[in-house]
Order: C-alpha cells, then sequence, then structure tokens
C-alpha cells in the first residue's frame, strides 16, 4: 500500500479514534516502520481530535488537578483512600496480632525457662540424692558383702570340728554382757565372738587374756567396730580360760585385775 | 488552549513509566480537557464528569502496564479508558445515557437537513466551532470519537455506505486540523 492510499483510507483516523482491530493497528505499526511520515500524519490527525474534544462548553475544575495529584502522590487523601486504609488497617491489625502473639510467646519462652531452671535445680538435686543414694547403695552392698564374708568364715570356722567354743561371763561393768571364744584345738587360732559390747571410755579398749598355767597372756585388744565384734586373736596354747579386762587404748603389758569384765573357763 | 508537545511520545511513555509526577502535569495539561470534553459529551453532570475524569487518570497511572505501545498511541488507549469508565459510570447510575445521546443524535441529524441545532451540539457538551465544521461530519465525529463507534456501525447508523462514512470522517478530522492549524496562526 502506497503512502497516499494510505492517508486517504481513513485507517489512520480509526487508528487514533481507537475503532481500529487488532489485525488493522499491527497494519498501521508496520505502515509507519515503511513509511515514517505516516507518523507526522497520525500525530496530526491525534492533535486536531484532541483540540476539538479540548473546546468543551463546561470549564474544568481548576482544583481537579490538585486533588487528582494527591491522590497519585500521596497518600493523605481521604475519600476513595478508603481502600488502602481498610488494608493498612488489615496490616496493623495483623501486625497487633504478631506482636501479640510475640508477646505471649516471649512471656511463655521466660515462664518455660524458669521452668527448665527449676526443673534442672531438682534434677540437679535429685542427681546428687541419685548419686548419694548409688553411693550408699553400693557401700550397703559392700557392707552385705563384707558381712557375708565375714559370716562366711564365721560359718566355715565354727563349723570346723575342732573349735572349741568358750563362753564368756559378764561381770562389773559388763554384767549384763557375755562372749564368746572360738578356739582351734590345732591350730590353736583363737577367736572374739560378741555382740553390743558398750564402747570404752576415749583412750581405753578392751584388751583379751588367755590364763595358761595361771599366768595372763596378751592375745590382742579387740576393736569394737560394729555391734557383733568376730575378730581373730593372737594364737594361743594350752589355755585354761580367757579373759578382758579394759586397758589403755593398745593394751598393757599386764591385765589390771579391777577391771576384768568378761571371764570364762574352758 | 493548544498545547504543543514537548514530549515525544516515547519519553513521555517512559517518564510514565517511573511514576514522574512531571510525567503526570505533562499529561494533565495537555490531555484533561480533550478526556473531559468526551466523558462530559457521555455523563450527565459536570461533577460526574470530574469525578471520571479523576478515575480515568488513576487507572491510566495505576494500570499503565496494560498499556503497550504496539496497539495503538498513548492518547487512543487513554481515550479508551475515558469512554469506557464514562459509559461504565452511566451504566452504574442506571441512566441509559447512551441511547439518551443516540436520539439525540439522531435527532439533530434528521434536523442536520432542516437547520442546524446549536442547543443539541450545547448538550452534548462541545463549543461550536461550527460554521467551518459541518453538521452531518460533526455527528460522524461525535459518534466515532466520542462513543466509539467503528465506521462500520456508523454506516449502518446512519445508512450511508461504509465509503460515504470513511470519507466523511477523514473530511471532518482534516476541517478539524485546519482549524488547528489556524489556532496556531493566532
Amino acid at each position: 500500500m502506497k503512502e497516499h492510499e494510505v492517508i486517504s483510507s481513513g485507517l489512520l483516523e480509526s487508528y487514533v479514534l481507537g475503532t481500529t482491530t487488532v489485525e488493522e493497528n499491527e497494519l498501521v505499526r508496520d505502515l509507519c516502520i515503511k513509511h515514517p511520515s505516516l507518523t507526522d500524519e497520525i500525530e496530526l490527525i491525534e492533535e486536531a481530535l484532541i483540540n476539538y474534544s479540548a473546546q468543551t462548553i463546561t470549564p474544568l475544575n481548576k482544583e481537579l488537578k490538585n486533588k487528582i495529584s494527591d491522590k497519585l502522590f500521596s497518600n493523605t487523601n481521604t475519600e476513595t483512600e478508603i481502600i488502602p486504609i481498610t488494608k493498612t488497617d488489615k496490616t496493623i491489625r495483623l501486625y497487633k496480632l504478631g506482636i501479640a502473639a510475640s508477646i505471649v510467646f516471649f512471656i511463655t519462652s521466660i515462664a518455660y525457662i524458669f521452668y527448665l531452671q527449676d526443673n534442672l535445680h531438682i534434677s540437679e538435686v535429685n542427681s546428687i540424692e541419685i548419686i548419694n543414694a548409688k553411693i550408699s547403695a553400693e557401700e550397703k552392698v559392700y557392707e552385705q558383702q563384707q558381712s557375708l564374708n565375714a559370716l562366711e568364715s564365721k560359718l566355715q570356722i565354727l563349723s570346723d570340728p575342732k573349735i572349741k567354743t568358750v563362753g564368756l561371763k559378764g561381770m562389773n561393768s559388763l554384767a549384763s554382757n557375755s562372749a564368746l571364744i572360738h578356739w582351734n584345738t590345732e591350730s590353736d587360732a583363737v577367736y572374739f565372738n560378741a555382740s553390743k559390747l558398750p564402747a570404752t571410755a576415749a583412750g581405753k579398749q578392751y584388751q583379751l587374756w588367755a590364763i595358761v598355767d595361771g599366768k595372763p597372756i596378751d592375745i590382742g585388744v579387740i576393736d569394737l567396730v560394729n555391734d557383733t565384734t568376730f575378730q581373730k586373736m593372737k594364737s594361743v596354747k594350752g589355755a585354761q580360760s580367757f579373759a578382758v579386762t579394759i586397758e589403755k587404748a593398745g593394751g598393757a603389758i599386764a591385765p589390771t585385775m579391777d577391771t576384768m569384765c568378761l571371764l570364762g573357763n574352758v | 488552549m493548544t498545547k504543543k508537545i514537548t514530549y515525544n511520545q516515547d519519553e513521555l511513555i517512559n517518564l510514565i513509566r517511573q511514576r514522574n509526577q512531571k510525567a503526570f502535569t505533562f499529561l494533565y495539561d495537555n490531555y484533561s480537557k480533550a478526556l473531559f470534553g468526551v466523558i462530559n459529551s457521555i455523563v450527565s453532570s459536570q461533577e460526574e464528569a470530574e469525578d471520571v475524569l479523576q478515575n480515568t487518570f488513576v487507572k491510566i497511572w495505576n494500570n499503565f502496564e496494560s498499556y503497550e505501545e504496539s496497539k495503538g498511541r498513548l492518547y487512543t488507549w487513554m481515550l479508551n479508558i475515558a469512554r469506557n469508565l464514562a459509559i461504565d459510570s452511566t451504566r452504574s447510575k442506571h441512566e441509559k445515557i447512551k441511547s439518551k445521546i443516540q436520539s439525540t443524535t439522531d435527532t439533530v441529524y434528521q434536523k442536520n437537513n432542516l437547520y442546524v441545532d446549536d442547543t443539541a451540539h450545547e448538550s452534548i457538551g462541545i463549543r461550536a466551532i461550527l460554521g467551518t465544521l459541518k453538521e452531518e461530519h460533526k455527528i460522524i465525529i461525535d459518534l466515532a470519537y466520542f462513543e466509539g463507534y467503528t465506521q462500520e456501525e456508523i454506516s449502518k447508523k446512519l445508512n450511508l455506505p461504509l465509503g460515504t462514512v470513511k470519507t466523511k470522517v477523514r473530511q471532518a478530522i482534516l476541517t478539524l486540523r485546519d482549524l488547528t492549524k489556524k489556532e496556531f496562526l493566532q
């Protein structure tokens, strides 16, 4: 299509008036690329139409420009700003909700931290208690093991047919007490067996004597550990009696007859 | 009255894409009256026309991404927005303004052979620059420009051959171009 044909066809007028089809718009665009002077023609048509409709009998409100400008470039205007404001309100509400949620979360967290610390403290205490309990349990087991061992050895000792048991009767301070001596007549081993002997005064100790041919022989001091004392003493031969006196700690060379508290004959 | 375009279309489009306030000022200074004239010919009151013009600029500004240079002139795009918003406005008010205008133009056209009815032009809202623009041209231009009638629709409506409509549209616009030139010279 030649330039003047395009111009006289009325296509450009329709193009500016906005009544052309999509295909016609594409045609005009292509023609303008081929013939740049067509763009000048289009601009003249546009200008004529603009000038025509601009000649309105009703003057345009001079405030309208500022009103529209405010609407486009500031967010402080009213009326149709209702929608953005509502949006803002929603946003603020969301923020408020968020903040409230955060505060609740924060407080809950703090409370939980305290709760955990408390628990931690409790569990610390618990752990100590558990450890202590474990220790004491272990101690108990050990003690029981020990006492079992002691019992076993006692049993072993006592079940030996060569053992001779001598009962010692209490006198003076130990009038209500008694004790046993287990004496192996073959190996000469002597065991002191007593229960609930009262503790001696400070610096004092019970001492066991064997009477051989009328003479007292020191066969060791007694260590009071538990309620029940089962202690291996020094070995002795040919004893006729056994006696316990209270002597200075560590024992004496000769017995103090006044402090004799247990005595028994073989 | 005449606004000499100081930005070319490409520069202006770039400024609008940047949402530059200068672009708005330029658009308003150069196109508001023309768009208002179109809107005012469709809606029934000045107040409504101003509302529609305001909405037109807001829509131009906020929906500018939908404008494609390859599909037409910037002014044509703005013109379509203004026309559509004006028609929507009259519809929303349950005013059958379009048919009202149509009946008016029908009347005018029928009267045209007898005499020029000046009050009819005023009802459309355009100052008479007549004397130079023939009434038959004015009616065709108003249908095509203000109401968006295609040339085929005008042909049917006015019962004129399509070729005649094309010629008359072109003649009418050429007359307007002459008027524009004269105004420059003044």
